[in-house]
């Protein structure tokens, strides 16, 4: 008797402990790890609080390119973040459902996950608070997250892809902006011809991209610094500015006059493939923003202190010009706009 | 079995007669209204677009004259405070039964019924003008009522880019060519208190004592709240020149940014610390 009780808790044992097993781990999710390029900052520490997963990416790269988060189905993410202009587009300023137009030309998302500050006036500080912005704003979606969910839950594979991606089927708002988030942090580019020549991967600089390397170490790289192309820093260069009531640049946040109309320094990565350039789209080409500096900027109490040091301007020669568009053009990366 | 029947019978006789004794007795709690009356100085506003002629006008300190052609604002957060001290908070986590957008073009918003007040005797009432951060957040799933109220096409209180609420929504005309003027608030703070990383807070707690005790029991009091919109350009904290581009004046008259805005925040809502009233006071309380 004694010898069969002990036998069946025994059993009871084992089975509890494969249950537990089998419920733990119901699918395989693994994380994706996020190959991080040599020399890059630090991730932000956001992005530990929502590692990327197989089915959480794949997820979220489903919902970046589904329409019907706009209200009338006519706009998704990928609509303007387009991957072909390193998920940018090309016009002035973005264009949301029925033709409106946004006060912004819309930024390119690449890196994201090394950057601390999100949007050119940081508002945001964590990537998963971004995506509602789009969501309901009157200029791009015009939705809600509760409309977007009542459009979408009954859909067999985001069922699916929700389940594998958290463990049921259940669409929340957090899982939606979680999961977009996820797909955003995997969206790195550092494979273009200069990071191939940096790490000695058989590439080299033409006579003019080197010389346009040396021009741009001497006169931009203070601003455009580290391996992203930018030190995050908000500053005023004197662009033309955008009379919009709801543009205030930095000080739009921070409600600090001396932030007004500093924006954040944009990356140089992918350059190539964003234009038009500047917060709501001043200039059409590199050159004419090469040519900008070159003129002069506008004054302002809060100019960046390297212009008002230097006649409020960056003085460049035409040659110097033709060289660094060279050398910006060997920030593209193919690998990054075609996978 | 004829035990438990005279039990029974005289478990319902108790029953009955403690039912009776309480329908004597004061209510444990009942209703207080909060009505709010919002004025330049002691004259009730009347909204008008740029050429009317009934809209209420008003001049600043700074001899600039104006008017309004909306106005509305966010109320929650709201505590009652009894005369021994005690605070009674009034659905302060839940905006969806706790909070309110006043719009002086809707008369029933200028009502607002708090539910199921405890009897006591109050001396105090604190609210929030805006919504507190925790909260601030458009959280359409947790509060769906709030969202849409505050989110609806004549409303217009959400404020899209901070994914947070408009505290206030003000727009109209100034000067005598009626240029127009239209000033919005809301908070652009991040992180979590006390170890906020960047933004300004545009949140106001408010404290007015009550000009006599509301006595909560058998009477559902009505506290009269006034709202001074007179303090918008002159306040305890700043007088305000508007002009259209900030020159020749210490703000724009489109306030649709965080730039400029905590010189009407602080008017409107005090500045916490030497002007917890803003532009509000209780003129009168009927128990």
């Amino acid at each position: 008797m004694r010898k069969i009780i002990v036998f069946i808790t025994a059993l009871l044992f084992l089975t509890s402990c494969n249950n537990d097993e089998s419920e733990q781990f119901s699918y395989e999710n693994p994380e994706i790890g996020l190959d991080i390029p040599q020399d890059f900052p630090e991730l932000n520490s956001f992005v530990s609080t929502n590692k990327p997963t197989k089915y959480g990416v794949e997820l979220g790269k489903k919902l970046f390119s589904d329409k019907r988060f706009s209200a009338d189905n006519t706009i998704s993410c990928s609509s303007c973040h387009i991957q072909e202009n390193a998920f940018a587009d090309q016009n002035v300023q973005a264009i949301g459902i029925e033709g409106r137009i946004g006060l912004r030309n819309t930024p390119s998302i690449q890196n994201l996950a090394f950057l601390k500050f999100y949007n050119l006036d940081g508002s945001k500080l964590q990537l998963e608070n971004q995506p509602l912005v789009p969501i309901i704003t009157h200029e791009e979606m015009d939705s809600s997250i509760m409309e977007v969910i009542e459009k979408i839950k009954d859909d067999a594979t985001y069922k699916d892809l929700f389940w594998k991606a958290f463990g049921d089927e259940n669409i929340t708002p957090e899982r939606i902006y979680k999961s977009i988030a996820q797909f955003e942090y995997t969206l790195i580019s550092s494979n273009s011809k200069y990071d191939k020549v940096k790490r000695n991967e058989g590439e080299t600089f033409t006579e003019y991209e080197a010389k346009g390397y040396q021009t741009f170490q001497q006169k931009c790289a203070s601003c455009h610094s580290t391996e992203l192309f930018t030190d995050q820093s908000f500053r005023n260069i004197g662009f033309p500015v955008n009379n919009d009531s709801n543009e205030a640049g930095r000080a739009r946040v921070t409600g600090k006059m001396e932030d007004y109309v500093k924006f954040r320094v944009p990356s140089l990565r992918n350059i190539d493939l964003t234009a038009p350039y500047g917060s709501f789209g001043q200039f059409e080409t590199l050159r004419s923003v090469l040519d900008y500096f070159d003129n002069g900027v506008l004054g302002a109490d809060n100019l960046d202190p390297i212009f008002k040091e230097n006649g409020k301007r960056i003085p460049l020669s035409e040659e110097e010009k033709n060289n660094l568009i060279a050398f910006m053009k060997t920030l593209t990366d193919t690998n990054f706009t075609k996978q | 079995m004829k035990n438990l029947k005279k039990y029974l019978l005289s478990a319902a006789a108790v029953l009955a007669l403690v039912s009776c004794s309480n329908d004597d007795d004061t209510p444990v709690a009942n209703n207080v209204t909060l009505e709010f009356n919002n004025t330049f100085k002691n004259q009730t506003i009347v909204l008008g677009d740029a050429a009317s002629t009934s809209a209420t006008t008003n001049t600043s300190a700074s001899s600039q004259v104006h008017h309004f052609s909306e106005l509305k604002y966010v109320i929650s957060n709201i505590r009652l405070v009894k005369d021994n001290g005690d605070e009674i908070p009034y659905n302060i986590n839940n905006l969806d039964n706790g909070a309110t957008v006043i719009d002086q073009s809707k008369a029933a918003t200028l009502n607002y019924v708090l539910s199921n007040i405890p009897s006591a005797t109050y001396k105090q009432i604190k609210f929030g003008l805006g919504v507190k951060t925790e909260l601030n957040t458009l959280d359409q799933a947790k509060f769906p009522k709030f969202y849409a109220a505050a989110g609806a096409n004549d409303t217009e209180m959400h404020w899209e880019w901070g994914t947070g609420y408009r505290f206030t929504k003000i727009e109209g005309f100034y000067d005598t060519d009626n240029k127009q003027l239209s000033i919005h608030t809301g908070s652009t703070i991040e992180g979590t208190a006390p170890n906020y990383t960047q933004g300004v807070d545009a949140y106001r707690d408010i404290t007015l004592n009550l000009t006599t005790n509301a006595i909560v029991g058998s009477a559902a009091p009505k506290i009269k709240i006034k709202a001074d919109f007179d303090k918008l350009l002159s306040g305890k904290t700043n007088t305000i020149t508007l002009s259209s581009t900030g020159m020749g004046a210490n703000a724009t008259s489109s306030i649709h940014t965080a730039a400029n805005m905590v010189l009407f925040v602080d008017n409107l809502g005090g500045n916490g610390t030497s002007d917890i009233t803003g532009m509000f006071s209780v003129t009168a309380v009927e128990n």
